[in-house]
């Protein structure tokens, strides 16, 4: 429980349909001095613990908050830092859903008697093939949490319960109204929650060591090699960004490549930015994984539609041949795996392949 | 399943007697002391028993005696409180407190170091022994006040103020104590003891939350931290909270009064627990285990447990305890209290048990049987057979 309208919603729901249920909340890095930045936020800082335990008292649940912070700091925070160092752009959400959030619930809930995990994720599951429990998207599109979870530990999947899977937004807040819970009307929380402010590269500068590369001045050039420009810093650029590159190119460009050890920053057109294709790391499948040359669909950003490919299996490592070129794979981001509505795993991005044949 | 109470050094409830003195004042006597009028009079009347109450029952003088609210607002007054009166004679503040310190005490000494001065902490032992060449090398140093509590809350050592108090003063510095965890468990008396400040707080020992007590010994400087009226000697100005005072000084006195034979009663339970949990439990320690710890907390520590579990899958079985102190937000931090005794405790789960009034045998025994109940639950621990 994060203390936000989703998370206080799904316990409210398992109380109705006669759950016991135990409210935690993960105290993930410091608020209170130290490594933290803005104590007051909308999600997980002391607000949202003082909210969590509001609501858990109003629906006579008891709530623990559960002191995470040295697992987050080294899986989440230090792996967040270390990407954007290497010129990649991180998905700190899907690193603690995959290795903070529920293994540590899991853990902690088995020493208190529970028999399964809830979260306000908006993401359906299906328990009605019990030796394969199936993974979906949320009911609602543009809440959808799918991209975050694949990363999930699928021998955890039979324990797991997502109350909000089926609803919408709307439907969700009017919940939350009616019961009349004190986070009825709390706002989205749209950063991460580590960089309450948005601005990410003052924890790079706090974390990193003075004068690293990744915040040192270098070149904007293009694909042919010809200067551009100057930045501050590569850490400040992500792929397919077309804010921050100056104008007066005569069409739009866009950052296809990030060259940490130059500390370049390469620019293109759309075109030139395109791949065929991409491989995948720290691949998890969610179901059997499927037979080589399969047709799946791709999902390599949180704000995009998954896209057809072919699948390509090797040890620890997938390659996807998509059907059409895609522009800006970045590295660091998810390839979420997809058969319809169904989550079939996901991986991280470590290249985009740019030619056709390099795909196979 | 009732639920078992076993939290008093963190909170008590208000007993019988404090509340019915409060309400008469609450719902009665309501006036504002400093009013000329007879609802003033009566008002000033009974703060001013109050404040006799508190003097007799510690050995003061009622001039000594400062209400005030609670025991943090005491141990800031009292540490800050002086080395403004000292900075304000030309000299420098130096704060020495013991390493063991409740936070309103840590965070007053550092606080005294923000504003220019020095502070500085002393090592406490295991066997709850204070390093007494390290109090001599900041006395030398010009310490100005020494800070040490009576009893400490997360373990129930107690400290030998009573040796620090002649270095300190031998010294020309100024004396203080903590004894929020003492009154009540062990005797408490300036008379005996002869401190210059002691902090005192009222719902450790049955009395409301916001209600404390400084006692300041005549002659010892202390300059005001917030400004106002002349209330409470221009000490502690704002109008008095007649209703805290009066609660105040019924819990005090009551305490002071069933101490003897509320310390072998509670003794007499934490032994009953501490000897169950360790039938069940062969690799129990015991935190502050000397022999002369107050008689009313039981800190108890279990490797290779999770803590926040532990205490959580506790909370669920009916049974409050704690892990040390209650932090705000309710997760559990790593104690200073057991780092300064012990080290870093690798995977200890330290756990503290701290029986009241209304405790009895068989809650105790209850509460050894759910600790055992639980730990069944948890990996790689040492149960009996």
């Amino acid at each position: 429980m994060s203390g936000g309208v989703d998370s206080s919603v799904a316990a409210a729901l398992l109380v109705e349909q006669g759950y016991d249920v135990v409210g935690a909340t993960m105290k993930t890095f410091c608020y209170s001095g130290g490594g933290g930045e803005a104590p007051s936020k909308t999600c997980c800082g002391l607000d949202g613990i003082t909210d969590a335990r509001r609501v858990s008292d109003a629906l006579g649940i008891p709530h623990y908050v559960f002191d995470v912070e040295e697992a987050f700091t080294r899986d989440v925070i230090d792996d967040f830092v270390s990407e954007y160092a290497r010129g990649r752009t991180p998905n700190p959400c899907v690193r603690c859903n995959s290795n903070t959030k529920f293994k540590d619930l899991m853990k902690r809930g088995r020493l208190l008697g529970c028999d399964g995990i809830a979260s306000g994720h908006y993401v359906r599951i299906d328990h009605s093939n019990v030796s394969a429990p199936a993974l979906y998207r949320g009911v609602d599109t543009s809440k959808d949490q799918s991209y975050f979870l694949w990363g999930l530990p699928k021998e955890m999947l039979h324990l797991l319960h997502f109350p909000l899977g089926d609803l919408t937004k709307r439907q969700v807040r009017e919940q939350a109204r009616a019961l009349g819970l004190v986070t009825a009307d709390k706002p989205e929380s749209q950063e991460i929650c580590f960089v309450p402010t948005g601005n990410y590269r003052d924890l790079l500068e706090k974390r990193l060591e003075a004068r690293h590369p990744a915040l040192e001045p270098g070149l904007i050039i293009a694909g042919d090699g010809e200067v551009l420009g100057e930045h501050s810093g590569y850490a400040n650029f992500t792929l397919g960004q077309r804010k921050g590159l100056g104008g007066g190119f005569g069409q739009p460009l866009y950052v296809i490549e990030i060259r940490a050890d130059s500390r370049e920053v390469v620019v293109g057109t759309a075109e030139e930015g395109a791949s065929h294709g991409v491989e995948i790391g720290e691949v998890n499948w969610l179901t059997t994984p499927p037979p080589d040359d399969s047709p799946i669909h791709v999902q390599i950003r949180y704000r995009a539609s998954a896209v057809p490919a072919r699948v390509h299996s090797t040890d620890g490592s997938v390659t996807l041949a998509f059907d059409e070129p895609q522009r800006a794979v970045t590295p660091g981001q998810s390839a979420v795996f997809f058969e319809d509505e169904r989550v079939l795993g996901g991986g991280r991005i470590e290249r985009a392949l740019v030619t056709a044949k390099s795909c196979q | 399943m009732s639920s078992i109470y076993l939290d008093h050094a963190a909170t008590t409830p208000i007993r019988s007697e404090v509340r019915e003195g409060m309400i008469a004042i609450l719902d009665g006597d309501f006036g504002n002391p400093s009013s000329a009028h007879g609802w003033g009079r009566r008002a000033a009347a009974h703060l001013e028993d109050a404040r006799q109450r508190v003097a007799e029952a510690i050995g003061a003088d009622r001039s000594e005696i400062y209400f005030v609210r609670g025991g943090t607002e005491s141990d800031n007054m009292a540490i800050l409180g002086h080395a403004e009166a000292v900075r304000r004679q030309g000299g420098t503040p130096f704060a020495v407190v013991s390493a063991v310190e409740h936070k309103a005490v840590l965070g007053a000494a550092a606080e005294v170091g923000e504003r220019g001065g020095r502070w500085s902490t002393v090592p406490v032992y295991a066997d709850g022994t204070l390093d007494m060449d390290a109090l001599d090398t900041a006395l030398a140093a010009g310490a100005s006040i020494v800070s040490v509590m009576t009893v400490n809350n997360e373990v129930g050592i107690r400290l030998p103020i009573k040796a620090v108090v002649e270095r300190t003063q031998d010294h020309g510095a100024v004396f203080h104590t903590d004894a929020v965890q003492a009154l009540g468990k062990i005797p408490v008396s300036v008379e005996d003891l002869p401190v210059d400040l002691l902090s005192l707080t009222g719902h450790k020992i049955y009395g409301a939350k916001g209600t404390g007590v400084l006692f300041v010994r005549r002659g010892v400087d202390i300059t005001p931290l917030i400004f106002g009226g002349g209330q409470e000697q221009a000490l502690r100005p704002g109008t008095e909270d007649v209703a805290g005072a009066v609660g105040m000084s019924i819990a005090v006195d009551l305490a002071v009064q069933e101490q003897e034979s509320e310390a072998v009663r509670l003794r007499g339970l934490c032994d009953l627990l501490q000897s169950r949990l360790e039938d069940g439990i062969a690799d129990l320690r015991v935190h502050g285990d000397v022999p002369n710890r107050a008689p009313h907390i039981l800190n108890v520590g279990i490797p290779n447990v999770d803590p926040e579990a532990l205490l959580a899958a506790l909370d669920l079985e009916g049974i409050a305890a704690s892990a040390g102190s209650a932090c705000e937000s309710g997760a559990q931090t790593a104690s200073h209290v057991l780092l300064a005794l012990y080290g870093r405790l690798e995977g200890v789960a330290a756990l503290r048990f701290s029986p009241g009034h209304s405790t009895t045998e068989d809650d105790v025994i209850r509460a050894a049987e759910a600790t055992m109940r639980v730990l069944e639950r948890m990996p790689h621990v040492g149960a009996r057979a």
